[in-house]
């Protein structure tokens, strides 16, 4: 297993899903939860002779940060993309299940438990989304995953972490808004459509995926700080994401509700504001919105380094 | 008898062209760029050599566009005589009959339409040669009649400005013009004053500014996000084993992860090992970005270019001490002048190749490919001219158990040349074979022999995951042959491999696994590498480099 | 089109390895494979079993497994392998990085 200090200098980015789970976690605490050692592979690939992993690649689980217990779940990007099938969905909302469960045993065994005892969900996403080769029960996890959310909503807090080479995309991209709130780094990316599915829908002037400093300040970690789409930007290392949701941890779950994007009725004015804000900016470059929302050198901003850039960066408010 | 003759026919050939172009050019040799392909017309004449310039790096893309329009009923069965040929247009010539024969170096991208057209006749192949071999035919028996080159600027008189990617330009210019020959340039701008005169007015026949900047591509970039662990292995085991073993230090890097990752480990592994200052001190090489952390950390005394990296201006041009940058401040680079570097004065050309046969010869080639050979073979050879020592030559020929067979008690040096690479390649293609492709396509397309890239002499040391076997240290070439096949690993050629014989080549140091070099695979991690993203390149180097937006990540 | 399951046994020479744990190691992205290695009563042998899209290559993988157990000695191991395209180099790269976990 990996050495839990190695672990928390490590980049982000270039962690496995494992990795990230047990780094996210106190040392030592991290136990995984439908592992490959239970062999649970998809047999949907199987019959399609498509290569399988035994924990289809989503590591599940739970650990503690401090006195909370924290239930992770993983998803590995260089296993098919991250896209989600039967057999990962199904783990993805049984931990969340499992949280909520544990959350009413604990407050019936004692309702007067300290908030930072109770648990919380983090999701490490790194997903394209639905996988396409068990595309029905795919997109059923996808919506069961958000019917989850609403179970604990209010119960348990859902942290969404995105620092992954994939980035978080498609379906998954919907999931990830419907969490409490949104965790990124400066090469996390998130979005609904992905770069190359824009490029061969509207076309290469519309939108050039191999133009990648356009797809990050489109969907990357700076552009949804900016924006609001993620509610904090740290370092590409599993210590800063660690960090930022241990701090998370000392809240209680009703505190989450102000991180929030969507999910109210002020909030659908809220974006109802931006639609409305975009239909009179016409925006052509992610950049305009940068030099709207105050900052007046938004290529300068964005390539500085990422300390200088949550030290400088405004935020749009609508 | 004295025959009575005129000695000056090419002169006059000459003047009766530009006459004919005169209506075409303006005041500061100026062409619009409409009257570009008549201009063409006037001056071309069937038959006559012509060089488009073109590498791997710049292009003088709309010259090339040009000569395609030309009416192949004026003007055809050109011979082509070029670095390279990367564009469409560079084999359209041919498909149109306006050109017929080809002499070049390099092929890229085209370099499968130039196996096929060769193969139905509509391409006569001269000869694949490397740069500094086709340059020196420019000035010999393939010299261009007419050139057509290209420049970031012009001024109103007609002096170019080629700067950062000046490449080609002074050889192919001065191989043309000095024998009466014709140069037109394209150029991406024509301003009043120019940054700095690289090529002069004077050389120059006309002058057209392109609709738009000429075709460059990033192709020395690597990003290090793609630098595998395996890569990272190989690297481990070039600096301890080779680098370090021999204290190298004026190299030539390939393009490749396995040199990047070399690069990128200067600063970290090479340091642990204390190789600072002792290795590695001076490159001819193109501003590779993955060189950033290794010049920033002060490795690097000195880097001569071949060609301009987009992207890398600023840098360079804030490293004096380190690259040749004119009196304006950018660099010139210049593709004749390092290749001779890379020829006489490394220590050492490390790079990979996709195929290495039993005997040690590798290629690039592919059995439907002309690839061509671009400048690898001028530095990954022994270069028979050398005369002055430097140690790491010096012990690399000690080390060569025949050298006496051939020149008695004289002792002699050897440049080292490295191939690396892993035992299979890009979809589970073996990289060690009993009989390159090359040999296929010299029957598929006709040519004289298969395109060798590196001759199995020449190399000195291979390196796979398996180990480093010390080619030089071997006495013949049944020697040779079996320690290839103990670093050949799971290939056909590594199944043949037999442990005891293995065993010996260990013992005698002519082989060494990673375990022989005391390096742990499991410590072979990205962790390791000075910078893992482009990201952190240009934190590197201050916010200097600046990545084509196809390479960023944030 | 379905999976090709690889199935055999070998012995090493001196096996005298055994496992305390099992381990797994490795993400089967492409190009690449995870290996479970389980502690199991095998009489002293090793079981290897392969799941991968690739056919073909049964020779190799025999001969990779072999030298692998071979020199790590190993003995009563059970070897599960998920494969996806990995070349003999990095499958005989996973194998040993998933052994050096037993030892850590």
């Amino acid at each position: 297993m990996a050495n839990w200090s190695k672990l928390q200098t490590r980049s982000f980015l270039e962690s496995s899903a494992r990795d990230r789970a047990i780094g996210l976690v106190d040392e030592g605490t991290f136990t995984e939860l439908a592992g490959p050692f239970d062999r649970m592979s998809s047999p949907h690939l199987v019959a399609l002779g498509e290569a399988v992993e035994f924990d289809d690649g989503v590591v599940t689980g739970v650990g503690r940060i401090g006195k909370r217990p924290v239930f992770v779940i993983s998803q590995e990007g260089r296993f098919i993309g991250g896209a989600v099938g039967e057999v990962g969905g199904a783990k993805m909302v049984t931990t969340i299940d499992l949280a909520i469960g544990f959350a009413d045993e604990l407050r019936a065994a004692n309702p007067k438990i300290a908030p930072d005892e109770l648990p919380l969900v983090a999701i490490s996403f790194e997903t394209g989304g639905v996988r396409l080769h068990e595309s029905n029960a795919g997109l059923l996890a996808h919506a069961e995953v958000m019917d989850a959310f609403q179970r604990a909503r209010g119960k348990v807090p859902v942290v969404a972490l995105i620092g992954s080479r994939i980035g978080c995309f498609g379906g998954m991209g919907f999931v990830a808004a419907a969490t409490d709130v949104i965790v990124m780094s400066e090469f996390g990316r998130l979005g609904l459509t992905g770069p190359e599915v824009i490029e061969e829908e509207m076309g290469k002037d519309e939108f050039d995926a191999s133009n990648r400093a356009l797809v990050y300040r489109t969907t990357g970690g700076r552009h949804k700080y900016i924006m609001g789409d993620c509610n904090f930007l740290v370092d590409d290392r599993i210590a800063a994401f660690r960090g930022q949701v241990t701090e998370l941890c000392k809240l209680p779950v009703g505190d989450f509700e102000q991180f929030r994007r969507i999910g109210s009725a002020a909030l659908v004015e809220k974006q109802m504001r931006a639609v409305a804000l975009a239909a009179e900016m016409q925006p052509k470059d992610a950049y305009d919105v940068w030099r709207r929302a105050g900052n007046n050198d938004p290529a300068g901003l964005g390539d500085a380094p990422v300390d200088d850039f949550r030290k400088q960066a405004q935020r749009l408010s609508v | 008898m004295k025959v009575e003759r005129q000695w000056n026919t090419l002169e006059r050939d000459t003047a009766q062209r530009m006459e004919a172009a005169a209506r075409f050019i303006g005041p500061g040799k100026q062409v619009k760029v409409e009257d570009v392909v008549p201009l063409l017309e006037a001056v071309v004449r069937p038959g006559d050599k012509v060089n488009v310039e073109g590498n791997n790096q710049k292009q003088a893309d709309f010259l090339a566009e040009a000569l395609c329009k030309v009416d192949p009923a004026k003007i055809h069965d050109l011979h082509m005589v070029q670095s390279s040929v990367p564009l469409a247009a560079h084999l359209d010539v041919f498909e149109k009959g306006i050109a017929k024969k080809l002499d070049f170096a390099f092929g890229g991208p085209q370099s499968g339409r130039v196996a096929t057209f060769i193969r139905e006749g509509k391409l006569e192949l001269g000869a694949i040669h490397t740069y500094l071999e086709l340059f020196g035919r420019y000035c010999l028996d393939l010299t261009p009649r007419v050139s057509l080159i290209c420049a970031y600027e012009a001024d109103r008189e007609g002096n170019l400005y080629t700067g950062f990617n000046t490449e080609d330009t002074p050889v192919i210019v001065e191989a043309t013009k000095f024998r009466k020959g014709i140069v037109i340039a394209q150029v991406n701008k024509i301003v009043d004053k120019l940054p700095r005169v690289d090529i002069p007015a004077d050389w120059i026949d006309a002058v057209v500014q392109s609709p738009k900047p000429f075709f460059i591509e990033p192709l020395f970039t690597r990003d290090p996000g793609l630098v595998t662990e395996r890569h990272i292995l190989l690297a481990m085991m070039c600096l301890k084993g080779i680098y370090g073993e021999y204290g190298v230090k004026r190299i030539n890097h390939g393009i490749g992860f396995l040199t990047s990752a070399i690069e990128l480990l200067l600063p970290t592994y090479g340091e642990e090992l204390g190789l600072k200052g002792k290795c590695c001190t001076q490159l001819v090489l193109n501003p590779h970005p993955t060189m950033i952390p290794a010049i920033e950390s002060g490795w690097i005394e000195a880097i001569y270019c071949f060609g301009g990296e987009l992207g890398m201006e600023n840098y360079v041009r804030a490293r004096s001490d380190v690259f040749f940058t004119g009196p304006d401040g950018s660099l010139r680079s210049n593709r004749a002048l390092a290749q001779t570097a890379g020829h006489y004065a490394l220590d050492m050309f490390i790079g990979s190749t996709l195929q290495i046969d039993q005997y040690g010869n590798s290629s690039t080639a592919t059995a439907n490919r002309v690839a061509g050979f671009g400048g690898a073979p001028n530095m990954g050879c022994d270069a028979k001219g050398r005369r002055h020592s430097t140690d790491s030559w010096l012990k690399c020929g000690r080390e060569v158990p025949s050298m006496n067979e051939l020149i008695g008690d004289m002792p002699r040096g050897k440049r080292l040349v490295v191939q690396g690479m892993e035992t299979f390649g890009e979809g589970r293609a073996p990289a060690f074979v009993d009989r390159l492709d090359a040999w296929k396509l010299a029957e598929n397309a006709k040519l004289d022999l298969p395109p060798v890239m590196i001759y199995g002499d020449d190399v000195t040391h291979l390196v796979t995951e398996e180990g480093i076997a010390y080619l030089n240290r071997c006495a013949d070439l049944e020697t040779r042959m079996a320690a290839i096949r103990a670093v050949a690993g799971y290939t056909e050629v590594g199944l043949r491999a037999k442990p005891e014989e293995t065993k010996r080549l260990r013992d005698d140091g002519i082989v060494k696994t990673a375990a022989d070099l005391d390096i742990d695979p499991d410590t072979a991690t990205r962790d390791r590498l000075a910078a893992r993203n482009m990201r952190e390149l240009v934190d590197w180097s201050g916010g200097l480099y600046n990545p084509p937006a196809r390479f960023r990540n944030w | 089109m379905a999976l090709n399951t690889l199935e055999f046994e070998c012995k090493a020479e001196a096996a005298s390895v055994r496992l305390a744990a099992p381990v797994h190691y490795g993400v089967v992205g492409s190009g690449d494979l995870e290996v479970i290695l389980e502690p199991r009563d095998l009489e002293g042998a090793v079981t290897v079993k392969i799941t991968t899209p690739v056919a073909g290559f049964d020779a190799v993988w025999r001969k990779v497994l072999e030298t692998f157990v071979n020199r790590a000695k190993l003995a009563d191991v059970a070897i599960d392998i998920n494969d996806n395209n990995a070349s003999p180099a990095v499958v005989s790269m996973r194998l040993q990085q998933a052994f050096a976990e037993t030892a850590a």
